[in-house]
């Protein structure tokens, strides 16, 4: 026997060991990877063995043979299928922040009343298991001190986890921040439940059987304790009673909490597929042994509490352990459930209640509300304990609350795997199967006259021991529910809201989300329509807090990354104030503008973001849609030619890669904004031509950094596949046409020089004859002539004639030049040519003084004619050296550009006029005083060029407002041929 | 209508063979550790199935 003070001791020191844990975790002590580890969360899931699977199944046990196994097979079943079952729910969950039940079906069924439903029936259903959790601490402590009063006992063990549960769970305002010390108590509770659990067992079968060989020599000579155990199977219960707690596992708060709510680490649910069923099977296995341990050794007292009896048959120690293990299990089950309850309460019932302004202060507000509630949880508990007395069983209370959880199971289906169930059906289905579970089940088990025989006839249940039939209730209830769930769906309506949020929810689809225009433009805007529901600082921290989460910077102002911070923030207020409460701010704070339904689209870009993610789980057809998809997409992405796809509504949904290289602009930049907020010059062009009625615009002129471009634009409606549908939007298709104008302009230019040059041999043909007369004639007239006034006349016409000539001369030479190309010959050193050039060049008076500089290459050589290239060089030397002083050098270099040799020419001299650099290369153009230069040289230069496969520029000024350099582009000798 | 194959196929097995299973478990006699082993079997199955699983799957 224990003193009442030594028990509560340890319980009081129990619960502070705890309080470390989650203190230690909490402040960082212990290293992330540790806290986050899957064994962690596996352990924490142990939350469910309550003092119901310490004490209770030994009972239960003892009673119904091997039907209690059903308790530890049924959420067994549940996690080996996780990743199909629990996944969902766990990626539903962890998206829009939804903490509980009552927050998935608010949510799902998009109804404030789904939510407060769900939590007044959670709570009524769950009241029994908690007030079981306190009977059993109670009675357990009132065995071991012998105390007459277990009701003092429950009042100072409540007070005591009212406080521990304030203290674990209740520090933070919000159910966003994951409660890290929390998760690490609780695994650490239940690995002391386990230990001293299998440590008990294996005391007391050693203290009685002398080990595993005793009990099974005991077992020969026992046949009736097996047959026990066996014998209940033979009744046909086995399937109805593993089937409800199959599906009650989950739906409990406690667990629903331990398992989505607080889950670090997604991954960790695929170690609690095999990890939870074997912690429960260690558990489960310490059961028979116990409770023929406490048979053979012919125990007094409740087969509740044999684990207890069998604890103290090996002493003090035994005891103790025992009690431990069922306070474990106890205090861990009511935090958990009570802080899940708590916060379901705040959401769905005292928040949608609240008509103040939600201000600044609203952060404290909600931690003492949570803080009132979790007391408020915990009391009710008690007073259910006191008000059902100790005439019940474990059991009797422990089904209560299955077979209530059980009701909540038809909605959750519908919720994940039928878009078309609907809040009515909810409704009408929950009434149903709670109506049954007061009627059939709570009132002949608190009220044992109540016998409705009606439904008791229909049931199969008789008249006496209901509590031992509860899976027929259990079975008869949820079918009950499931059917008025389904019938009531479809016979009533399903809203816009609901149908959406069905989408999101059902798991083989994607959210269809639509592409409706906000309110609100910018950033800014957001904080101030927030303003009014929340105060300016919680306004302020929640959009800085849903702009971090998104990584999207203030200045956003893209209709789809405003549409996509306002889901972030309902999904983060939803963590704050529930889904009902956040819905209905951001409904009607950040309202939509008015549009009507067949006016919107589908949000592609968000599908395309989603389909990205969910790729791996496609296969057969879907994955080769996937596939074919994906092929279209790329081809649309690489295609040379730059395409932008536009929404019904102007929202840009395309802009491939040649967009991004064409206007410099990402697509990460331009997706979901609008045409007129893309940079200048973008803007006015592709919005004017987007609105405009031409669908083609052939030449477009651009200003891009300095240089001009020129684009051509088509578009194109995107109509629906479907006769008569209306335009989804259209397409741009934009094609750079700069170098095909350029390339347009040199033939044009070529085309001329040609025409000149057969205009000028007609015309030195017509000139030279005459001329050639007329000199003829002055020479005759000179030797015939007297005076020296007409000799000097007739050497001045003889003079002029050989200008003339020498014109024709030029023109004679152009002509021909501007003829069939010749074939390219062999290799030409650049620097040989220049050379040839620059000595040709200094046999002129003009040009004796002039410096000249030669630097190209030995091995720079070109594919051409040399005599003709020569011609190109004395050209633009002559040139260069007449506009420079003899003392400033021309110079002539060349550089290799992979497979084409560029030549330099440059001069110091005063550069080309302005006026003339756009018609250098076109006949008769020249800078050079009359009779000085016949304006055909550096025409003939380009023709020659030309002939050559190259190209020439000119670029003037080239340093300080003078100077001139000439570039010439040839192919190389080595890859020309 | 969302179905998983794995889903239905559970179920249909799990609904075709219970019986025999049932009768198997109940002819333990001093073999009561049957369903345990069973149990066991099915844990292993579970690990063996999750072990390449791609955490992006859940």
């Amino acid at each position: 026997m224990f003193s009442f003070t030594q028990v509560f001791l340890v319980a009081v020191g129990y619960l502070l060991f705890l309080f470390l844990v989650a203190w230690i975790t909490d402040r960082g002590f212990l290293p992330a990877r540790l806290v986050r580890h899957p064994a962690v969360y596996v352990f924490s899931l142990g939350v469910y063995a309550s003092a119901w699977a310490i004490y209770g199944s030994v009972g239960y046990a003892y009673h119904y043979g091997y039907n209690f196994l059903a308790y530890f097979l049924g959420i067994s079943g549940v996690f080996m299928l996780a990743p199909i079952l629990l996944a969902p729910i766990l990626r539903l969950t962890s998206s829009y922040q939804l903490s509980s039940m009552a927050d998935l079906f608010a949510f799902r069924y998009r109804s404030r009343l789904a939510g407060a439903l769900t939590t007044l029936m959670m709570l009524a259903g769950m009241l029994p298991l908690l007030a079981l959790q306190v009977k059993a601490v109670a009675e357990s402590i009132q065995i071991l001190t012998g105390e007459a009063h277990p009701g003092s006992l429950a009042f100072w063990f409540c007070l005591l986890i009212t406080l521990f549960a304030i203290l674990f769970g209740a520090r933070h305002a919000t159910n966003r921040e994951k409660h890290e010390g929390l998760v690490v108590a609780i695994a650490v509770e239940s690995l002391i439940k386990i230990v001293a659990f299998v440590l008990l067992t294996v005391l007391g079968l050693y203290s009685v059987f002398d080990g595993p060989a005793g009990l099974t020599a005991w077992l020969d000579a026992n046949p009736d304790a097996l047959a026990r155990l066996y014998y209940p199977l033979q009744d046909g219960t086995w399937h109805s009673m593993i089937l409800a707690f199959f599906v009650s596992a989950v739906v409990m708060p406690h667990m629903f909490h331990m398992a989505f709510s607080e889950n670090l680490n997604p991954r960790a649910l695929m170690t609690a597929s095999w990890g939870l069923p074997l912690l429960l099977l260690i558990m489960a296995l310490c059961i028979p042994v116990i409770l023929w341990t406490a048979t053979a050794a012919q125990v007094d007292g409740l087969p509740d509490y044999y684990a207890l009896a069998v604890g103290s048959l090996s002493g003090s120690h035994g005891a103790m352990l025992a009690y431990i293990a069922g306070l474990a299990g106890a205090s861990g089950m009511l935090i958990v459930a009570a802080l899940a309850l708590s916060s379901m309460a705040l959401n769905h019932l005292v928040l949608p209640a609240r008509t103040q302004r939600l201000d600044e202060s609203l952060y404290r507000w909600l931690l003492w509300a949570r803080r009132l509630l979790i007391a408020g949880v915990l009391a009710l508990s008690y007073m259910f304990y006191v008000i059902a007395g100790d005439h019940h069983t474990l059991t009797e209370l422990g089904v209560l609350s299955f077979v209530a959880t059980l009701q909540f199971v038809p909605g959750l289906i519908g919720a994940l795997f039928w878009p078309g169930a609907n809040r009515m059906g909810l409704f009408a289905g929950l009434l149903t199967g709670f109506t049954m579970w007061v009627a059939a089940l709570v009132l002949p088990i608190v009220m044992p006259h109540w016998q409705p025989t009606l439904l008791f006839d229909l049931l199969g249940i008789s008249h006496q021991s209901t509590a031992h039939q509860w899976h027929h209730v259990a079975i008869a209830s949820v079918v009950a529910n499931g059917v008025v769930f389904v019938i009531f769906s479809l016979i009533t309506p399903s809203s816009r809201a609901e149908r959406n949020a069905a989408e999101t929810c059902a798991v083989d689809s994607l959210r269809r989300t639509f592409r409706w225009e906000l309110e609100a433009d910018t950033v800014e805007d957001f904080v101030a329509s927030l303003t009014e529901p929340l105060g300016p600082v919680t306004a302020e921290r929640e959009v800085t807090l849903a702009l971090r989460d998104l990584g999207q910077a203030r200045s956003e102002t893209r209709p789809y990354a405003l549409r996509r911070l306002r889901d972030q923030l309902e999904t983060n207020l939803s963590g704050l104030l529930g889904p009902s409460v956040s819905h209905r701010i951001v409904d009607k704070h950040l309202p939509y503008k008015p549009q009507a339904e067949n006016e919107s689209s589908e949000d592609i870009q968000f599908i395309e973001s989603r389909l990205e993610l969910y790729r791996d789980r496609l296969s057969g057809l879907a994955a080769e849609l996937d596939s074919l998809r994906r092929f279209h997409r790329q081809t649309l992405l690489e295609l040379p030619m730059g395409v932008i796809s536009l929404g019904a509504d102007g929202e840009i949904i395309g802009w491939n890669l040649a967009m991004e290289h064409l206007t410099g602009v990402t697509a990460q930049r331009t997706i979901g904004a609008r045409l007129n907020t893309l940079p200048r010059p973008w803007n006015v062009v592709f919005h004017d031509f987007a609105l405009g009625d031409t669908v083609r615009l052939p030449q477009v002129e651009v200003q891009l950094r300095g240089q001009s471009r020129w684009l051509s634009l088509h578009k194109s409606e995107v109509v629906g596949t479907l006769p008569g549908e209306r335009a989804e939007g259209q397409v741009i298709v934009v094609e750079d046409i700069t170098d095909l104008r350029a390339l347009e302009a040199q033939l044009t230019h070529s085309e001329r020089l040609a025409s000149v040059g057969r205009l000028a041999a007609g015309v030195a043909h017509e000139i030279g004859n005459p001329v050639t007369a007329i000199a003829c004639l002055a020479q005759n007239l000179d030797h015939d002539a007297g005076g020296d006034e007409v000799a000097q006349a007739s050497q001045q016409i003889v003079e002029q004639t050989r200008r003339i000539s020498r014109i024709v001369e030029s023109l004679v030479t152009f002509s021909h030049s501007g003829g069939i190309p010749q074939p390219v010959q062999g290799p030409v050193s650049l620097r040989d040519t220049v050379n040839e050039a620059i000595s040709l060049l200094q046999m002129d008076p003009d040009h004796r003084q002039q410096m000249f500089r030669n630097d190209c290459p030995a091995d720079h050589l070109v594919r051409g004619d040399s005599q003709r290239l020569l011609q190109v060089f004395v050209n633009l030397l002559s040139n260069a050296a007449d506009a420079t002083q003899d003392n400033d050098p021309v110079t002539v270099r060349s550089e290799r550009q992979e497979e084409r040799l560029d030549v330099m020419i440059e001069d110091q001299g005063h550069g080309i006029p302005a006026e003339l650099a756009s018609s250098l290369f076109e006949p008769f153009v020249t800078s050079k005083p009359p009779g000085r230069g016949t304006g055909l040289g550096l025409a003939l230069v380009y023709s020659i060029i030309e002939d050559h496969f190259g190209s020439i520029r000119a670029e003037s000024p080239i340093a300080d407002g003078h100077g001139t350099r000439f570039v010439i582009t040839l192919p190389s000798y080595l890859d020309a041929g | 209508m969302y179905t998983d194959r794995l889903l239905i196929i559970f179920i249909v097995g799990a609904y075709l063979l219970s019986p025999v299973i049932i009768e198997w478990w109940s002819e333990g006699g001093r073999a009561w550790y049957r369903p345990y082993m069973m149990w066991l079997v099915l844990i292993a199955l579970s690990y063996w199935i999750g072990r390449g699983r791609p955490a992006d799957r859940l």
